[in-house]
């Protein structure tokens, strides 16, 4: 008798595990489709043919039988805007900023932790205060300063600022501070200049760090609004994401053209993403292990 | 420890090259660090200090900014007593009050959930992340059609479960709750990812030693999971305050601050003052007022969060 109850909570027990997790796999994949719906929606309609628009249903890709699909948006963007010269904007100036904050940050939290020099200690500490700056609060005071140095309208005005974002520091001061000494002798040892132990000892092991900044920052420079926003006022200077507005809020007005605009607009990235989705998983994720 | 001492006794012996006094490892450190710190100077701290010279004065002549008049507190003053200024705020509040709360619980379930033995974890993820590498232009276009009144997908699907569906955009009351849910679609990614590293650096002997003591569920996770957690918690709580209370693109881009001003919020309204009127002294003082307010709500994030479990 006693077994036989226990038989029976232990059957019990497992389809109740069974059941919980068959309903935990519907609730996540449930909610990852409804989180692509948007993506589906944005691809589908970006071939529709614009007869179509007066047809309430969604139009959907694969499409319903006999429902026609089209490349005219595309081919519409890519002959009549200048979405390529603002993509090719784009890579110049999130490369150019990623380049730049990977060098001066590397030097500058190299500097504070593998060399020794009286007054690092207050400049990591006003550098850490800077944190509570909030971006726009500057951009008023930040606008006249671009301006004045003649940066409206040129790459550097909008690189620049960026490049003096505290957070590439702060990562990599962590990361370098927690380098065993050891390495470093040694290299010493064998006649090593402060250079050569930058680049033979600190970089090489900062690498999976550095890759892992360096695709963050360029995420977050590509996708950057309100700052190139204000400085890049000339229509060929736009980055895609101030040119997709423009185009949105100018005079394209069929849906199907935003939505191609939007593929258009965000398709390097997503490649981008699909490849080094882990180092950009990790830098995110180090922001919150530092945090 | 032996050999690190006297290799950095070593170290000091060919430091005593000097000059001007100062040892050669101190003259090396200063030039490996200026690069960084003339770039943080000119384009961080220097605007911070100008900012507050530019909001105790104002800028008669639009064409010529040297030309400035001194007065005082004046900006500050108008500021608190603008109404657009209030309503901004309100309007700011509501949508931190909506988003806030939804990205830091939605992203922690998420964790929890994938967390758990789940087939398909590195897919789930790859879709949960995704959105966040999108620019706020292109979730803005996308979401503008998803919400869209007469020909939106949204309703399109309510138009079978409720007759008039709303105008998600264009209702003054549901406006900043739709910018909200679509900021959380955004943005929710970045909380869920670092949620779950701090759940999977959890030992589990912790939770098998609860579990021994009859501690499991709810018990474990208020017990265990949330303590073990509280310092990525702290940080998203923080870091999502600071974003949502910048909230900028989505009105800018999606309603102008509409219907009748019910989406204004402070940074678009400091973005009009001083880009649009010409205002920059006006909007250098609203700047410096949403760092103190922002300083403000740090401040008691941490006395409530940071310290109701330790």
């Amino acid at each position: 008798m006693p077994e036989s109850t226990q038989s029976r909570s232990l059957g019990a027990s497992l389809t109740g595990d069974a059941v919980r997790s068959a309903l935990l796999h519907v609730a996540l994949y449930g909610l990852a489709f409804l989180m692509a719906v948007p993506y589906l929606y944005t691809i589908s309609r970006s071939f529709q043919p614009n007869e179509l628009l007066r047809d309430p249903r969604p139009y959907w890709i694969p499409p319903l039988v006999g429902e026609p699909i089209t490349l005219e948006h595309y081919r519409y963007l890519l002959e009549n805007t200048l979405v390529v010269q603002w993509t090719i904007n784009t890579f110049i100036i999130a490369g150019g900023a990623t380049i730049l904050i990977v060098a001066i940050d590397s030097m500058i939290a190299f500097s504070l932790t593998r060399l020794d020099w009286p007054g690092q200690g207050a400049i990591m500490g006003i550098i850490l205060a800077s944190f509570m700056v909030p971006y726009y609060m500057n951009i008023v005071p930040l606008y006249q300063i671009v301006s004045n140095l003649g940066l409206i309208n040129s790459y550097w005005g909008v690189i620049m600022p960026a490049a003096a974002s505290p957070l590439g520091v702060f990562l990599l001061y962590q990361f370098f501070r927690d380098i065993p000494v050891e390495y470093e002798e040694a290299a010493r040892l064998d006649g090593f200049s402060t250079f050569q132990v930058y680049t033979r000892i600190i970089l090489p092991l900062a690498k999976p760090i550095l890759s892992a900044l360096a695709l963050f920052m360029f995420v977050y420079n590509w996708n950057a609004f309100l700052w190139p926003l204000l400085v890049l006022s000339n229509e060929t200077a736009y980055t895609l994401p101030i040119g997709l507005v423009n185009l949105y809020q100018g005079n394209i007005d069929t849906p199907g053209l935003h939505m191609a605009v939007a593929i258009l607009g965000s398709l390097p990235l997503f490649v981008i993403y699909l490849i080094f989705q882990g180092q950009i998983v990790r830098a995110v994720q180090m922001q919150g292990a530092t945090g | 420890m032996g050999i690190s001492e006297r290799i950095s006794g070593g170290e000091t012996g060919t430091n005593r090259k000097t000059v001007m006094g100062l040892r050669k490892e101190t003259i090396e450190g200063i030039l490996w660090s200026i690069p960084y710190l003339a770039v943080f100077t000119v384009f961080l701290v220097w605007p911070a200090v100008k900012g507050l010279y530019m909001s105790l004065h104002t800028y008669p002549n639009k064409f010529d900014l040297t030309e400035t008049e001194w007065v005082g507190l004046q900006n500050y003053v108008e500021l608190f007593q603008d109404p657009v200024f209030y309503n901004a705020m309100e309007g700011t509040l509501l949508f931190v009050a909506v988003s806030v709360p939804a990205l830091v619980i939605l992203g922690l379930v998420m964790a929890l959930g994938v967390n758990r033995d789940v087939t398909g974890k590195r897919t789930l993820r790859a879709i949960y992340f995704s959105p966040y590498v999108l620019t706020v232009a292109v979730v803005a276009l996308v979401w503008g059609q998803v919400y869209s009144q007469s020909y939106g997908l949204l309703n399109y699907y309510l138009g079978f479960v409720m007759e008039n569906p709303p105008g998600w955009l264009t209702s003054p009351d549901l406006v900043m709750a739709s910018l909200a849910f679509m900021t959380v679609w955004w943005l929710v990614g970045f909380n869920f990812v670092i949620f779950l590293a701090a759940r999977q650096s959890i030992p589990e002997r912790l939770y098998e030693a609860a579990r021994l003591d009859g501690a499991t569920g709810w018990r474990a996770f208020k017990d265990i999971t949330l303590p073990q957690m509280r310092n990525s918690v702290v940080f998203v709580v923080m870091v999502q305050f600071i974003l949502q209370f910048q909230v900028f693109a989505q009105p800018y881009i999606m309603t102008q601050g509409g219907p009748s001003d019910s989406s204004d919020t402070l940074v678009y309204y400091l973005y009009r003052s001083a880009f649009s009127q010409q205002q920059f002294g006006y909007g250098a003082a609203m700047g410096y007022v949403l760092v103190a307010i922002l300083i403000l709500i740090a401040i008691v994030n941490f006395k409530v969060i940071g310290d109701s479990n330790a």
